[in-house]
């Protein structure tokens, strides 16, 4: 049996880029505090206001619902839960129930807002149109596009002043060589642990961003959570080529990930320097802020002959 | 003992299957013959979470619990 460094109690993960042994307990424990010194460091959170956390029944959503329920009730902060339910079907409808319930049992406003009632076709539904429409793009870029569109929508209308989401490293070292191999400078800058104000959206914030996606896992699963784990079937392309060659790289040479990130945020300063500025405006269908005529989310649901359907999203019926 | 069977199932999956080891084999070992990434399993052997560094015995069973689920 192996032991915890820390308390001598039987390990439950080895910690191998830092090289110590961590029981259930010190592994909670652990997370908890790099969650709320990210919290403090990036002064994510202004005493006294309101969070709006995208959840969406995952391991990830479902751990920071419980860290930043707990943080809420300590700093007098209020949060509300708000699921985008995209319309994929064996997949997202089992998660649902799993984020409201959580939720529930937590006291936490939930909110869901739909594909369908927002854009008039669930993402199943978009699929089938891009094939049909021959139109090149991914389920992942619909659904990226459209879901963050309606996050911040929701976020703003319930007035909160800042968006939390759960990215973890693994999710933000991705994002990083993504955005590398695509040499897409823009995206790259606009990385980090907070996103700075801008008029029309919520500033978001990732006070997971420095915690391993299997740590987060082992968070939620040692505190007994309940989480989805289903795989999303649209799952595929570039993003899983980077995410298994970035697990490789960290199966063989542990830190890695922590090391892109660092690498990162020393080059970030000057990334900033070099990347084109735009002028936000108004889409000229939706109102949203963008820095073309018509925003993205328009943009991809006119090329499938859809168009926003809700001008505002958050009624009472949603909740 | 020159070998050890252990009983490995895939959280999720129906099947499960007895897999014949060296007897120092440890789970990262299993892991690996397996073909799984540890950075994306968590690991119960019997019904318990552990490190993947612990050495495996004559009839563990062992659960592979796959945590990695977006795009």
């Amino acid at each position: 049996m192996l032991k915890c460094t820390f308390c001598g109690r039987r390990a439950a993960y080895h910690r191998r880029y830092a090289g110590v042994l961590l029981c259930d307990r010190c592994l909670i424990k652990s997370v908890a505090k790099r969650f709320r010194r990210a919290i403090a460091e990036h002064q994510m959170i202004s005493p006294r206001g309101r969070v709006a956390l995208a959840v969406s029944g995952g391991k990830d959503s479902i751990a920071l619902m419980h860290l930043l329920a707990e943080y809420c009730k300590q700093k007098n902060c209020e949060l509300v839960a708000i699921t985008i339910d995209e319309g994929i079907k064996g997949y997202r409808n089992r998660s649902v129930p799993m984020a409201r319930e959580n939720a529930e049992s937590l006291g936490v406003e939930y909110v869901v807002v739909s594909f369908k009632l927002a854009f008039g076709a669930t993402l199943d539904q978009m699929v089938k149109l891009a094939k049909l429409k021959k139109t090149g793009l991914n389920p992942c870029t619909y659904c990226g596009v459209m879901r963050r569109s309606l996050l911040n929508q929701a976020a703003r209308e319930l007035e909160a002043d800042k968006l939390a989401t759960a990215h973890n490293l693994d999710d933000e070292v991705q994002a990083i060589m993504l955005n590398y191999v695509r040499a897409d400078l823009s995206r790259l800058h606009r990385l980090g642990p907070t996103y700075p104000p801008q008029k029309g959206f919520v500033p978001r914030i990732k006070p997971l961003r420095e915690v391993l996606e299997k740590e987060v896992a082992l968070y939620a699963l040692l505190s007994g959570l309940k989480v989805h784990l289903g795989v999303c079937p649209y799952a595929s392309g570039i993003h899983t080529e980077i995410r298994d060659f970035l697990n490789e790289l960290e199966t063989n040479h542990p830190n890695s990930k922590f090391m892109i990130l660092r690498m990162f945020e020393r080059l970030k300063p000057h990334i900033a320097r070099v990347t084109p500025k735009f002028e936000m405006r108004r889409c000229e269908l939706c109102g949203e802020q963008t820095s073309a005529d018509i925003c993205k989310s328009c943009e991809l649901l006119k090329g499938l002959g859809l168009k926003r359907l809700q001008k505002t999203l958050i009624s009472p019926k949603c909740s | 003992m020159t070998h050890i069977k252990v009983t490995v199932k895939q959280v999720g999956k129906k099947h499960q299957r007895e897999i014949r080891l060296d007897p120092h084999t440890t789970i990262a070992d299993l892991l690996r013959k397996l073909g799984s990434s540890r950075e994306t399993v968590v690991v119960r052997r019997n019904e318990k979470i552990v490190a993947e560094e612990e050495r495996l015995s004559d009839g563990d069973l062992i659960e592979i619990l796959t945590i990695v689920t977006g795009g």
